[in-house]
C-alpha cells in the first residue's frame, strides 16, 4: 500500500498524480471465506476493518451490490455527536465519536473530523427541559457538553436570528463542543484501503441473493457472482438488512422510512459549528466547499423509493429560512434522501441471531453515521467471539421480547 | 396555479406546441409550461417578437415557426410562460418556480418536450473568456440582433454549425474561418447512407445551399482539423489546430463552437426512466414507444428531448404525443386516434430518412469525447479530464462515484455540461460499454431554486399525510 505523506505527495504531484496505486483492489470472490460481511457501508467496511486488525481474521470478504460507500454512507449530512439521553447509548456513540478524533492517522486517510461544535436548539419550553434532563445524564455519564443561553447562541451562530418574537423563539442550546462532522466518503474509503490492505476481498457489483443454512447453522451465501462457503455471515445492510435476513428465515422489527437533505450553492463561511431546530425537523451546517447542508424530518410513510415528499422538506425550509433569514436568496443545488432503517425505540441493532453464524447490525436510523467507528469495533468483537461485546449486549434483538428497550425517540425528540 | 390539470406539456418549442395543439383540439385541457418569455423553443426563438433579425437574416426555416405559434395563439391552451420545472415526478406531479415561488401541479398525463442540449466541446482552452457555443451566439443573434463584427471564428462539425455561419454572413458579420473537426472517414461511412438521405431531398439542398453562402462570401473554410486549442492571456488569442501533420494557428478573439446537439436527459433521468445508449450520435436517449409513451403510466415523450430529429421531426413527433395523450386521457376515439396516428407516422418516417446520413457524417470526432489530460471537463467544480483518469486509476468505477472523488457534476449545472465526458472518459479508461458505465444520478431540482422560492410553495394539495414523523435517534 501506498504510504500517504507530504512526501509522497509531494512526489506524485510532479506526476500529476497518475501513478497513485489503487486505494484498494477489485478481487473476485474466493469459494470460501471465514466470514462474510454483506453490505460496504461505513458500518460493514469499518466491521471488516476491526476483525482484521484487532482479531487477525483476514480471510474474509465484503460483498456490496453496488459501489462501496454508495449506499447511506455517502448520502448522510455526517453529523457526529454522543450526547444521547441513555446509558448504553452514550457509551457506543461516545465510543464512536472518540475513536473518530485520531481515525485520521489510524487509517492513515484524512477522514477529515472536524469537532466544530453541536448546538442543539431548544425552540419551545418543552424542548429547554426535555435537554437540561439530557445534560444531567450526560453530566453523569461524564460527558463534555453544557447547556447555553440565547446570548451564546447568538455568539456562536451570528447568522441566527434570536429575536424573541420569531415565530420559534430561541430559548437557548445544549451544545457539545467536540460534536461536529466528518468526511463521509472518506470514512468509507479510509476503512476500505485499510481493510484491503490487511487482506480483506472487497467484491463490488455483488449482491447476495440468498442464505444457505444446514439445521440451525449458516453455510454461505448465494449472490450474483456465485455461491460462496462460510461459516460466518454478518448484514451491515442498513434498509436492506432485514430484507437479506429474512432469506435465513430471521424477521427484524424494522421499518423503513425516506429521510432527505440538500445543499445550497457555494457560499464564502457563515456559520461554522452544526446547529439543529428539532423542533422544526432540521438542521445545518456548512460544508468545506461552502455549501449549506440541511437536513430535514423523516417522511411520515414507509417507503423504498429513495425519494420522499418535498412537503416535509418544504416544512423544514420554512422554518429555517425563518431562523436563518440571509439563506432564503440562495439556491438550491440538489435534493436528495435514502431509506433509513428504523426501529421501534430508535435504537440500533447490533447482535446476534438464532441462527449460527448470522450476526446483524443495522436500525442506525437517520443517526448512524456518527456511529461508525464504535459499531464496527464492538460488531468484530462479537463475530470474532461468538459473544456480544459488552457496549453491543444492550443492543441485542432479545430487548424486544424482554421489553428492555433503549428509548431515544420520546426520551430525547432529537434527530441525528 | 396550483390544483390538478388533465394534460401537462413541458416545453414550447416545436414539439410542445404542437402537442399541447393537437391535444387541445380533440378537448383536452392543456398547460404549456416553458422557462422563456414567450413561445418557439431554439429553432423558433423570439419568433413573436417584433425586435427579432427579419426572415433575410435567419432564413425561411425559422419563420415556419410563426405558423406553430399563430395556431397555438389561437388554441385553447393555457400558456405559462416565464415558468422554469425543476421536479417531475412518476406520480406526474410537477414542481416549478415563477414569480419568486415555487407550485406544485399534478397532471393526468404530461408529455416531455424539452428539447435539446449542445453537445459538451471539451478540448484545452475551451473555458477562455471569449469562447462560447455557437448556439450561444445564435440566441444572442435572435433574442437582441447582436452580431460579432470582427474576430469571429466558429469551429466543430454539424449542419447547425453551417446554418449559424450563413445566418451572421446575411446579418452583416464578418467570419475569420470556419474550422471544421468532421474526421475524413465520417465521409466515406456517410457516403453507404446517401441514397436513404435522397428520398428526402430537401435537407441536403439547403445543406448545399449554406456551403454555397460560404464560398460566396470568401469565408476560409479549414477541413478536418484535429488537436484543437484555444489559446490567450486571460482571455482568448488565437486558435491553434493540427492538419495533415502541420500546427497552424488563427487569430481571433469570439470562438464559437458546436459540435451538434444531444438530448436533454435530466427531467427523464430524474424520473428514472431507461435510457438507450445510441452508439452512433453518442448520446443517451430515454426509451419510448412509437407513441411516445415511456414506461410510466401518462408520461410521453416528443421532440429532440428523446432523440435528435430537428424541428420538422419534433412537430411531427409532438403532434403523435398529443394525439397519444388525447386518447389516453379518453378525449379522442381510440379509432379516430389510430387513423391519425398512422397518417403522422408515415410522414415522420418520410422526415427521418436523411438520419442515418447527416449521423454518419456528423458522427463527433473521438477527440472531444475524452479530451486531453489538461483539458477541464467539468466546468462548474474545475474537475479535468486527467483528474477524471486519476480517479479511475485509484478505484472509481463509474460516473456517481467521481461526485465524491472530486465533485464532477455537483455544480450549478448540475452535470449537463459534463456528463456525456465523464462517461465517456471512464468508458474508455476501463474499456467498458457506455451502455455498463452509465450515466450520472440526475437529483432534482432539475433547475437551481432558490431555498426562499422554495419556503413559499404554494401547494393545494399538500398530502397530510406528509407530515413528519417525530424522529428520533
Ligand atoms: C439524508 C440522510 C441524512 C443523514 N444524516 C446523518 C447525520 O447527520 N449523522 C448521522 O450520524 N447519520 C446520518 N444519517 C444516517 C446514516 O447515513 C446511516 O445511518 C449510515 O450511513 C448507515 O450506514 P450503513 O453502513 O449501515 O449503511 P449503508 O451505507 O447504506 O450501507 C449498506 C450497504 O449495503 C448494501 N447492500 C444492500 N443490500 C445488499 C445485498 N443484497 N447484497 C450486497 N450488498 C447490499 C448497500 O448497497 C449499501 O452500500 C443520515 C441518513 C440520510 C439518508
Ligand atoms: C442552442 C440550440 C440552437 C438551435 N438552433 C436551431 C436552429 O436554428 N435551427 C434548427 O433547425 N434547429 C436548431 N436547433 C435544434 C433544435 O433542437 C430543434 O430544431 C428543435 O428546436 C427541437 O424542438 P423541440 O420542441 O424538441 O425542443 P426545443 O425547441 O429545444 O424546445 C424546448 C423548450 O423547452 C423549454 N424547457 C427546457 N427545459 C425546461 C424546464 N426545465 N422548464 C421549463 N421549460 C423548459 C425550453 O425553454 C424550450 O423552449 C438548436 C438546438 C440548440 C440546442
Amino acid at each position: 500500500m501506498n504510504r500517504y505523506s507530504i512526501f509522497s505527495l509531494a512526489r506524485n504531484a510532479v506526476n500529476y498524480h497518475k501513478d497513485w496505486e489503487k486505494a484498494w483492489r477489485s478481487p473476485d470472490p474466493r469459494p470460501t471465506y471465514d466470514a462474510v460481511i454483506v453490505g460496504a457501508g461505513g458500518h460493514g467496511l469499518a466491521t471488516a476493518y476491526y476483525l482484521a486488525k484487532e482479531h487477525r481474521m483476514t480471510n474474509i470478504a465484503v460483498l456490496e451490490k453496488g459501489w462501496l460507500g454508495g449506499g447511506n454512507t455517502g448520502r448522510n449530512t455526517t453529523i457526529i455527536r454522543s450526547n444521547y439521553l441513555q446509558d448504553e447509548s452514550i457509551a457506543i456513540y461516545e465510543l464512536a465519536r472518540s475513536l473518530y478524533e485520531d481515525l485520521s492517522q489510524e487509517l492513515n486517510y484524512n477522514t477529515m473530523f472536524s469537532p466544530r461544535g453541536v448546538m442543539m436548539m431548544c425552540q419551545t419550553e418543552h424542548e429547554l427541559r426535555a435537554f437540561k434532563r439530557t445534560a444531567h445524564a450526560n453530566r453523569l455519564a461524564g460527558l463534555d457538553c453544557r447547556m447555553i443561553d440565547r446570548a451564546e447562541v447568538k455568539r456562536l451562530c451570528p447568522i441566527i436570528n434570536d429575536s424573541p418574537r420569531a415565530r420559534y423563539p430561541i430559548l437557548g442550546a445544549y451544545y457539545q463542543p467536540r460534536g461536529g462532522t466528518g468526511r463521509h466518503d472518506a470514512v468509507a474509503w479510509g476503512y476500505a484501503r485499510g481493510a484491503d490492505d490487511l487482506g480483506v476481498d472487497i467484491i463490488q457489483n455483488c449482491e447476495v441473493t440468498g442464505i444457505t443454512r444446514e439445521g440451525d447453522t449458516v453455510t454461505g451465501v448465494q449472490t450474483s457472482k456465485g455461491y460462496i462457503k462460510t461459516n460466518k455471515i454478518a448484514v451491515v445492510a442498513a434498509g436492506n438488512t432485514s430484507a437479506i435476513v429474512e432469506m435465513a428465515g430471521v424477521g427484524l422489527p424494522v421499518e423503513s422510512v425516506c429521510l432527505q437533505a440538500l445543499v445550497s450553492e457555494p457560499i464564502k463561511p457563515v456559520i461554522d459549528c452544526v446547529v439543529m431546530a428539532n423542533t422544526v425537523h432540521g438542521y445545518m451546517s456548512q460544508s468545506d466547499k461552502g455549501e449549506l447542508v440541511i437536513g430535514g424530518g423523516a417522511d411520515g410513510y414507509n417507503n423504498y423509493s429513495q425519494r420522499g415528499a418535498f412537503t416535509s422538506l418544504e416544512h423544514t425550509v420554512t422554518a429555517l429560512v425563518e431562523t436563518f433569514p440571509i439563506i432564503s436568496r440562495l439556491r438550491m443545488m440538489r435534493i436528495w434522501g435514502g431509506i433509513v432503517d428504523m426501529t421501534g425505540d430508535r435504537s440500533p441493532i447490533i447482535s446476534m441471531t438464532d441462527v449460527k453464524g448470522l450476526y446483524v447490525n443495522c436500525g442506525w436510523g437517520t443517526g448512524g453515521f456518527k456511529s461508525i467507528p464504535g459499531s464496527g469495533f464492538v460488531f468484530a468483537d462479537t463475530i470474532a467471539n461468538d459473544r456480544p461485546h459488552p457496549i453491543a449486549e444492550p443492543f441485542g434483538l432479545n430487548r424486544f421480547l424482554e421489553g428492555r428497550l433503549i428509548d431515544e425517540s420520546v426520551a430525547a425528540a432529537v434527530a441525528h | 396555479m396550483t390544483g390538478r390539470v388533465q394534460l401537462a406539456v413541458i416545453g414550447a418549442g416545436p414539439a410542445g406546441m404542437a402537442a399541447a395543439v393537437e391535444a387541445a383540439n380533440c378537448g383536452a385541457s392543456v398547460v404549456l409550461i416553458d422557462e422563456q418569455p414567450a413561445p418557439g423553443g431554439q429553432i423558433y426563438r423570439a419568433i413573436t417578437s417584433a425586435a427579432r433579425p427579419g426572415k433575410a437574416i435567419l432564413g425561411d426555416d425559422y419563420e415556419n415557426g410563426a405558423k406553430l405559434t399563430d395556431t397555438l395563439a389561437a388554441s385553447t391552451v393555457d400558456h405559462w410562460t416565464a415558468t422554469t420545472v425543476w421536479q417531475v415526478t412518476p406520480e406526474r406531479e410537477i414542481y416549478m418556480t415563477r414569480d419568486g415561488a415555487s407550485h406544485r401541479i399534478t397532471a393526468d398525463a404530461i408529455v416531455i418536450a424539452n428539447g435539446a442540449t449542445e453537445r459538451p466541446m471539451p478540448f484545452p482552452g475551451w473555458t477562455l473568456p471569449g469562447v462560447m457555443t455557437a448556439g450561444a451566439g445564435q440566441i444572442l443573434l435572435k433574442t437582441a440582433g447582436l452580431v460579432p463584427q470582427a474576430g469571429l471564428v466558429l469551429a466543430g462539425s454539424g449542419p447547425l454549425l453551417f446554418l449559424i455561419a450563413a445566418q451572421y454572413l446575411r446579418a452583416g458579420g464578418a467570419i475569420e474561418a470556419l474550422v471544421e473537426t468532421t474526421p475524413r472517414s465520417n465521409y466515406r461511412t456517410a457516403l453507404r447512407h446517401l441514397p436513404g438521405a435522397l428520398r428526402t431531398p430537401g435537407y441536403l439542398r439547403k445543406g448545399l445551399g449554406l456551403l454555397a453562402e460560404l464560398r460566396k462570401h470568401k469565408v476560409r473554410h479549414v477541413k478536418t482539423a484535429t488537436r484543437l486549442q484555444a489559446v490567450g492571456d486571460g482571455r482568448l488569442q488565437a486558435l491553434r489546430f493540427s492538419r495533415a501533420g502541420r500546427q497552424h494557428e488563427i487569430a481571433c478573439t469570439t470562438l464559437m463552437l458546436h459540435i451538434g446537439v444531444v438530448p436533454n436527459v435530466q427531467i427523464t433521468r430524474a424520473l428514472n426512466l431507461p435510457h438507450d445508449w445510441d452508439a452512433l450520435q453518442r448520446c443517451w436517449r430515454p426509451r419510448r414507444d412509437a407513441d411516445g409513451a415511456t414506461e410510466l403510466d401518462g408520461i410521453f415523450l416528443a421532440g429532440d428531448g428523446a432523440g435528435i430529429g430537428g424541428a420538422v421531426v419534433a412537430e411531427l413527433e409532438g403532434r403523435i404525443a398529443g394525439l397519444a395523450s388525447a386518447r389516453a386521457l379518453g378525449t379522442l376515439e381510440t379509432g379516430k386516434a389510430e387513423a391519425r396516428l398512422a397518417a403522422e407516422r408515415s410522414r415522420l418516417a418520410q422526415e427521418m430518412a436523411p438520419r442515418p446520413f447527416l449521423d454518419a457524417l456528423y458522427a463527433p470526432s473521438p477527440e472531444f469525447l475524452a479530451p486531453p489530460d489538461d483539458t477541464i471537463v467539468c466546468r462548474c467544480e474545475e474537475v479535468t479530464a486527467g483528474q477524471i483518469r486519476s480517479y479511475v486509476g485509484l478505484g472509481c468505477i463509474g460516473p456517481n462515484q467521481t461526485k465524491s472523488f472530486g465533485r464532477s457534476g455537483m455544480g450549478p449545472c448540475q452535470g449537463r455540461l459534463c456528463g456525456l465526458t465523464v462517461s465517456e472518459i471512464i468508458a474508455s479508461e476501463t474499456a467498458r460499454p457506455m451502455a455498463e458505465v452509465g450515466y450520472y444520478r440526475i437529483r432534482p431540482p432539475i433547475k437551481p431554486v432558490t431555498l426562499g422560492e422554495l419556503a413559499a410553495l404554494h401547494d393545494d394539495q399538500a398530502a397530510a399525510a406528509d407530515r413528519s414523523l417525530e424522529n428520533a435517534s
